[in-house]
């Protein structure tokens, strides 16, 4: 089933929009109902071979830019913008990729974010002019989906993977 | 007679063998025998379909003269259907999950230019309330909306107008629209008073449309009321299904606040008209106009839908998307959705679930049937199938579900969070209604519609305060978001 990630409601799988608050649940995590009985072999479905969707209150954010010698470590707030700092427009993204190339790399000024739901980060393309691929997969714009630990973000032609860390292990 | 290809409908080739056409035959029915599948009316009426082209076909001397006949006809135009699924494969789980299938049906190749000439007529029966509560300037601007009306038509339309209150006035008998000075004169000596009882009006109307009732016609019924009509519902309802049964479609506009909607939604639900919601006189004539323009330019009338889903799955909330968005009556085998306009889609998205331990591999879901009759040269009747199947498999590829689902189902999605914020307060459960109000007024500004976002604030509060919705606040937030659903398939004109 698909836990809503605005208002936990649970709506059946393959639901596209959450039945009680109308929140898209495309990326949603999906959540197998633990009916395996003691004793039984685990059935060869439904299981996420991914990294966790979990984001407890102790984590971090960190994004390893490819090809870039340090990681960049965000705060979780509830919502951080991606883009470049552009001096034209005073647009300060919360995390500003200009020095990682961006512009030749097609990143918008203002070209996803990163929300936080309780216990889920989701990923928002926020109407970037080259768009948003999580783990190879195009976004919709204004879509969130769900982010696991270990994702590959692709903003533009500027790749990135996503990292959950407690403080202590970075 | 069957009036349908058999061969498409049993999926045989036209050389098949008996024995082909006994095992296609047998194939289709384990799916579609009534009793295999007690709850679906669509499988039953698909059934009938199928047995009565298996019959045909099975006696040698029908099968050739039917092959004869065809075979003398030219192809004429037809329509066409697509079925989009959500999803292409899915997991098989431990619970059920759900599907959707988007539905569109499109006039043909043949019929890919428009005539110059509007080729359908219209047979078109007013049914105009002038109750006592429609005095004074309603009453006037009815009466102008419905002599704009007059002017639009020509004489190849027939038209009658039905004037009720508690009894009802055949205000103009059926007739093809060539002095329309005249008939515009009878329309202006309306006059208000008395009550409201729908079932006289509908039933005068009725008469009136069956005395030009023609299968090259655009049959059709309009009813504006402002009020609630007491104790007849049932019988109304049983005229819309005569009506129906005999090609004519109903659509119901209702005026101000006091009208009962799930009683006219029904009524048009019933025969593939529409129901729309017209808050102020002072847009009735708009209203009519456009739903009369709606009439026009009609490729195939009499278009109905048929969702047979497998025996273990179950049929959800059949909704037409466009041309006008409305509930269908999924009781019905075929959900009769209306004309196909040249230049308009037919779009209906219905859900299905999916039972819970599925065995891997492909299967079918649902078969798909949909027919119509097309405003040719000559009528032709078609009916087009299409079996909708799925894989089910431990290991889908990644897919994102198609973006017109995914469009239509954001506005859906509105519309059904406001019925169920109803529901709730139907069952008195006040805290529950006024927190769906909230996230829908919430939903709503995300959507960019700030001011019936407003509205289902306002009405958020008034259910705190008095436990009730204003009767206008409902009805706004029922039509408005339902007609916001066009909004995401209107684009979907055909080129």
């Amino acid at each position: 089933m698909r836990v809503c990630p605005a208002c936990q409601h649970h709506n059946r799988e393959g639901m596209l929009f959450c039945e009680e608050c109308g929140q898209s649940l495309q990326g949603a995590a999906t959540v197998t109902l633990p009916t395996r009985k003691i004793g039984e072999t685990p059935p060869p479905y439904g299981h996420a071979t991914w990294g966790t969707a979990r984001f407890d209150e102790n984590s971090w954010i960190v994004l390893h830019v490819r090809d870039a010698p340090q990681p960049i470590v965000v705060r979780p707030d509830r919502q951080i913008i991606l883009g470049r700092y552009d001096a034209n427009n005073a647009i300060h993204p919360d995390v500003d990729l200009e020095a990682f190339g961006a512009l030749d790399k097609g990143v918008s000024r203002i070209h996803a974010s990163i929300t936080r739901n309780d216990d889920t980060l989701v990923l928002t393309d926020l109407r970037s002019a080259n768009g948003t691929l999580l783990n190879g997969q195009r976004l919709i714009p204004e879509q969130p989906r769900v982010l696991r630990d270990g994702d590959e973000i692709r903003l533009g032609k500027l790749v990135l993977h996503i990292y959950f860390r407690g403080r202590s292990e970075f | 007679m069957l009036s349908f290809d058999p061969y498409l409908l049993l999926g045989v080739d036209r050389t098949a063998s008996v024995e082909d056409i006994k095992t296609a035959y047998r194939r289709l029915a384990r799916r579609l025998h009534p009793d295999a599948n007690p709850l679906s009316p669509g499988a039953a009426a698909q059934f009938q379909d199928i047995t009565a082209a298996y019959e045909l076909l099975l006696d040698p001397r029908s099968r050739r003269n039917y092959d004869r006949e065809s075979a003398s006809t030219p192809d004429g135009p037809s329509m066409t259907m697509t079925v989009t699924l959500s999803k292409r494969a899915i997991m098989p789980l431990d619970e059920p999950q759900v599907v959707y299938l988007l539905i569109e049906i499109a006039p043909g190749k043949h019929a890919e230019k428009q005539p110059e000439r509007r080729d359908s007529r219209l047979n078109l029966t007013l049914v105009l309330d002038h109750s006592n509560s429609m005095n004074g300037v309603r009453l006037d601007r009815v009466k102008a909306a419905a002599q704009q009306i007059i002017d639009q038509l020509d004489e190849n339309d027939v038209l009658s107008v039905v004037g009720f209150n508690d009894r009802s006035h055949v205000i103009i008998p059926a007739t093809t629209v060539t002095d329309k000075a005249a008939l515009k004169a009878r329309v202006s000596l309306m006059a208000a008073r008395g009550g409201t009882e729908i079932f006289r009006g509908l039933e005068a109307a009725l008469e009136q449309n069956l005395r030009y009732l023609g299968p090259r016609l655009v049959n059709h019924m309009l009813l504006l009321t402002d009020g609630n009509t007491f104790g007849d519902e049932e019988k109304c309802l049983e005229l819309a299904q005569q009506a129906a049964d005999k090609g004519i479609s109903i659509s119901a506009m209702g005026l101000g606040k006091d009208w009962n909607d799930r009683f006219l939604d029904e009524l048009a639900s019933r025969t593939g008209g529409a129901s729309k919601f017209v808050a102020s006189s002072s847009v009735v004539a708009r209203f009519l106009n456009d739903h009369v323009r709606s009439l026009a330019n009609v490729f195939a009338e009499r278009v109905q839908v048929s969702v047979a889903p497998d025996p273990d799955i179950y049929l959800e909330a059949p909704f037409k998307l466009a041309p006008s968005p409305q509930p269908l009556d999924s009781t019905q085998g075929f959900m009769p959705v209306g004309s196909l306009q040249y230049n308009r889609l037919i779009s209906v998205l219905v859900q299905l679930e999916i039972p819970p331990g599925l065995a891997e591999g492909f299967r079918t879901l649902a078969r798909v049937a949909v027919s119509g009759d097309i405003l040719d040269q000559r009528i032709t009747k078609q009916q087009l199938v299409a079996d909708v199947s799925i894989n089910v498999t431990s290991n889908p590829e990644p897919e994102d579900p198609p973006l017109p689902i995914i469009d239509a189902l954001a506005r859906l999605t509105l519309y059904r969070m406001q019925e169920r914020a109803n529901e709730a307060l139907e069952r008195g459960d006040v805290v529950e209604a006024t927190r769906r109000l909230e996230r829908l007024a919430t939903r709503l500004l995300e959507m960019g519609e700030p001011q019936l976002a407003e509205q289902a604030r306002v009405e958020a509060e008034r259910v705190v305060r008095t436990h009730q919705l204003s009767e206008m606040g409902r009805k706004t937030l029922k039509y408005q978001t339902r007609s916001l659903i066009l909004s995401a398939s209107t684009e979907d004109e055909i080129p």
